[in-house]
């Protein structure tokens, strides 16, 4: 069975086994440039593991030589160990050229007043691209990327309405911990055309069209023990940063969308909803994620971005 | 020719090659569709519908069941099946039952896992989401198809056995022992889908890889390997290049394929010395895996001329040089430094496709098209279609790898670049909408290769139809006579 068979085509011969037939197969030698290239990524290997941490040896493993890397400790030592994935992320955290270039600024920034920052050119551009960076992935996911936030869900950053305060100690604080933003829903306590008249007189307190007799009666719920509006919105209806109460006499709508609805019954209506459903949400804490500088960076962004937006 | 065939079909089981090979056409229908739905989710997130068991989570591991287990287990199935029988020549082992009995456990075993995940039962490992009694069955299932196998080879009629079995072989038991290690799990009760591993922590995610990078050389690489063998001399009729190569190369990617796993886990909280063996493994599993591409290309050397004339073989030699492509490409991504670029991008994505669409896929249909009719004793109903399917598939592969280049090499440099500040200059969702055009890209370059799968579907389907009537023409000829 065994025969080698000449193939009359190359010349080679084949191993003599034949199977199903026709199936047959020459045996060439190893191509020379595929043994070489072979043994070249043998060689490749044997560099690698001489290079880096590579084969277990009992309770340890080969280190790897002539690859070490310096860094400091926490503690301030200086530390040469063999290569390995931790001391290569403090090691360049300390010494790449981006690494120092960005401590350089975080440290400047760092010590550094809101006013200073305002008025130092460099430290603003820094604070603009930090910022839009810290913005981008910590915060857009809710105010979006542009920070103009969603009407209804999350607030505008940049129009420079603030429920809880805009100075710059304030908003720190509401980055740190966070903010739970709450209003009751008056279903309970007020019947359809009760609610129609609050709504008409929220409306007329923003200079929106307004039924005149509706908002008079709505007014005098606002003001009234029953619902008691103005315990949080305050009887001239501008709100309260300690409570985080809407000012109703600005134009700017949060949760309902009076300023993106066409007709006046629309108006009507989203401002009855509110007023029916009340509100709920919350801004996490993010203390436990951002250190201070880096919370000061973000107030300094934000504060950028509003005064844009009152400029414009 | 006809003559032989018919006695073929006498003397081996070709009725389960025939199911097996129907069924795998259609779950590479069903999974490649798949596939492009998601595919679309990820370009127009809309397409969720808001409806939990068509979203990306649900659908993904279905589409991934689906055209490996589904497409590709059934054309091994079937291919594996085939060839043991010729290349032994001898009728498959287990009578009509024990065969059969694989066909319905592991069909039903991939379609019951599937519908599990739609409603979110998973074991969420990689490749390995079945639960844990679908794990037993296809368990049970593995070593039947094991025994069958094996039975086979002992009663053969041949002295030696053929270079293709040796991959099988090593295709089964290789399978046999990843499935069932990764798949040891405590289920929290016997009426619960639910079920804990019984590794953790960096062992688990090492056991996982370890599963799940060879599932991709054993039963992605291996077994097709074992296919390649096979179909390739036969279509060429030439003799395989060189004997010693294969088992040169056989046995190299046995044995390095099984530490190159962790290659997945770079930059982790794995320790750094695995890390480093799984960089260097996969490096030298590039020549090992260069052997299989050539001793497959050069079977070709004096038959050249039919890369002109043949489309079934024009689509093997695609396949081979995306094997080759594939390989090479691999071992560098399982580099330190050039996986601190690629890890987590959509180049590992493209880097899969073009091993699972270039070489699994096309070197599976180039099999169904060689084998298809020679199970029914006819000839293919048209080749011009087999011309355009070859085209079709070829322009969704590169299209696909191209955009998934672009989508993921972009996406790294994005992630990587520093303005003059020395602060990161993209944030992550500025990289996620760069990736827009070339996700829709690779939607359409899914449409190429679905579109090429149904014209493939018609042509097998017009094919069998035309081999049936014929049959009964010759059958009313043989009773009047």
């Amino acid at each position: 069975m065994a025969n080698p068979v000449k193939d009359p085509l190359t010349g080679a011969e084949t191993t003599g086994h034949v199977w199903d037939e026709t199936l047959q197969e020459f045996n060439n030698p190893l191509p020379r440039w595929w043994l070489w290239t072979f043994y070249g990524t043998i060689i490749f290997a044997i560099v690698y593991w001489v290079m880096y941490p590579s084969w277990p040896v009992g309770n340890t493993f080969l280190k790897g030589v002539g690859n070490n890397i310096t860094y400091k400790t926490d503690a301030g030592e200086e530390k040469s160990t063999h290569w390995n994935m931790r001391a290569l992320l403090a090691h360049d955290m300390q010494n790449g050229a981006e690494a120092v270039k960005q401590k350089e600024y975080l440290g400047k920034v760092g010590a550094a007043s809101y006013e200073q920052i305002a008025q130092d050119p460099d430290m603003s551009a820094f604070v603009r691209s930090y910022g839009v960076g810290m913005f981008g992935d910590n915060c857009a996911a809710c105010h979006q990327s542009g920070a103009q936030g969603v009407v209804g869900q999350y607030p505008n950053l940049v129009d420079d309405d603030w429920l809880w305060g805009g100075d710059t100690k304030t908003i720190e604080t509401t980055i740190r911990n966070g903010r739970l933003g709450y209003m009751p829903g008056f279903s309970n306590v007020l019947d359809d055309a009760q609610v129609t008249q609050v709504a008409n007189y929220v409306l007329s307190l923003a200079g929106e069209p307004a039924d005149k007799a509706a908002a008079a009666e709505g007014q005098k719920i606002f003001e009234g023990e029953g619902a008691g509006c103005y315990y949080c919105h305050t009887k001239e209806g501008k709100g309260m940063h300690a409570q985080g109460s809407a000012n109703l006499t600005d134009k700017v709508w949060t949760i309902a969308n009076v300023a993106g609805a066409e007709t006046p019954e629309a108006k009507l209506a989203a401002v009855k909803a509110v007023v029916q459903k009340g509100v709920q949400r919350q801004m996490p804490a993010w203390a436990a994620r951002l250190d201070d500088t880096e919370v000061k960076v973000l107030v300094a962004y934000l504060k950028q971005m509003s005064a844009g937006a009152t400029a414009q | 020719m006809a003559h032989s065939a018919a006695l073929s079909s006498e003397q081996y089981n070709y009725d389960i090659v025939k199911k097996f090979a129907i069924t795998s056409i259609f779950w590479g229908i069903l999974g490649m569709i798949a596939g492009v739905y998601i595919a679309s989710e990820l370009a127009w997130p809309f397409l969720n519908l808001d409806i939990a068991q068509i979203t990306f989570g649900r659908l993904r591991p279905l589409h991934t069941s689906g055209v490996i287990f589904g497409f590709g287990g059934n054309a091994l199935f079937a291919t594996s099946y085939y060839i043991v029988q010729r290349t032994c020549q001898t009728r498959l082992a287990g009578g009509t039952f024990w065969p059969t009995f694989t066909f319905w456990g592991w069909n039903l075993s991939v379609l019951i896992a599937g519908l599990l995940y739609l409603f979110g039962y998973t074991q969420g490992r990689e490749y390995a989401e079945p639960v844990w009694f679908v794990d037993i069955a296809i368990t049970v299932v593995w070593v039947v198809y094991f025994l069958i196998y094996t039975v086979t080879l002992v009663k053969r009629n041949q002295p030696h056995i053929y270079v293709a079995n040796w991959f099988f072989m090593s295709f089964i038991l290789a399978t046999a022992l990843l499935h069932i290690f990764n798949n040891l799990a405590v289920p929290v009760s016997l009426t619960s889908a639910t079920s804990y591993s019984l590794f953790s922590g960096a062992q688990d995610a090492m056991t996982q890889w370890w599963y799940g990078h060879n599932a991709v050389g054993f039963f992605l690489t291996a077994a097709f390997l074992g296919m390649m063998y096979y179909f390739v001399p036969k279509q060429a009729g030439r003799p395989v290049y060189s004997y010693r190569l294969s088992i040169i190369h056989f046995w190299a990617l046995s044995f390095m394929y099984m530490w190159v796993g962790t290659h997945h886990l770079h930059w982790t909280a794995i320790p750094d010395w695995t890390s480093t063996l799984a960089a260097t493994f996969s490096i030298l599993l590039l020549m090992p895996s260069w052997g299989g591409m050539i001793n497959g290309i050069m079977t070709l050397s004096g038959a050249w001329d039919k890369l002109r004339t043949d489309p079934i073989m024009m689509f093997m030699i695609t396949a081979l040089s995306f094997y080759g492509m594939s390989t090479f490409e691999g071992p560098m991504m399982s580099l330190k430094s050039v996986n601190a670029l690629s890890h987590y991008t959509d180049w590992t994505v493209g880097h899969v496709h073009s091993g699972a669409l270039g070489w699994v896929a096309m070197i599976s249909i180039a099999s169904f098209y060689h084998m298809i009719p020679r199970l029914w004793n006819t000839t293919l109903y048209s080749l011009q279609l087999v011309y355009t399917h070859f085209f079709l598939a070829t322009i969704g592969t590169v299209l696909y790898i191209t955009a998934l280049w672009v989508s993921g090499i972009g996406q790294g440099l994005m992630l990587r670049a520093f303005d003059e500040y020395g602060n990161l200059a993209y944030t992550f969702v500025e990289t996620v909408a760069f990736m827009h055009g070339p996700l829709v890209a690779r939607v359409v370059a899914g449409l190429f290769f679905l579109s090429g799968m149904l014209v493939m579907a018609y042509n097998i389907y017009m094919t069998i139809a035309r081999a049936k009537q014929e049959e009964g023409v010759s059958a009313v000829a043989a009773a009047k006579a």
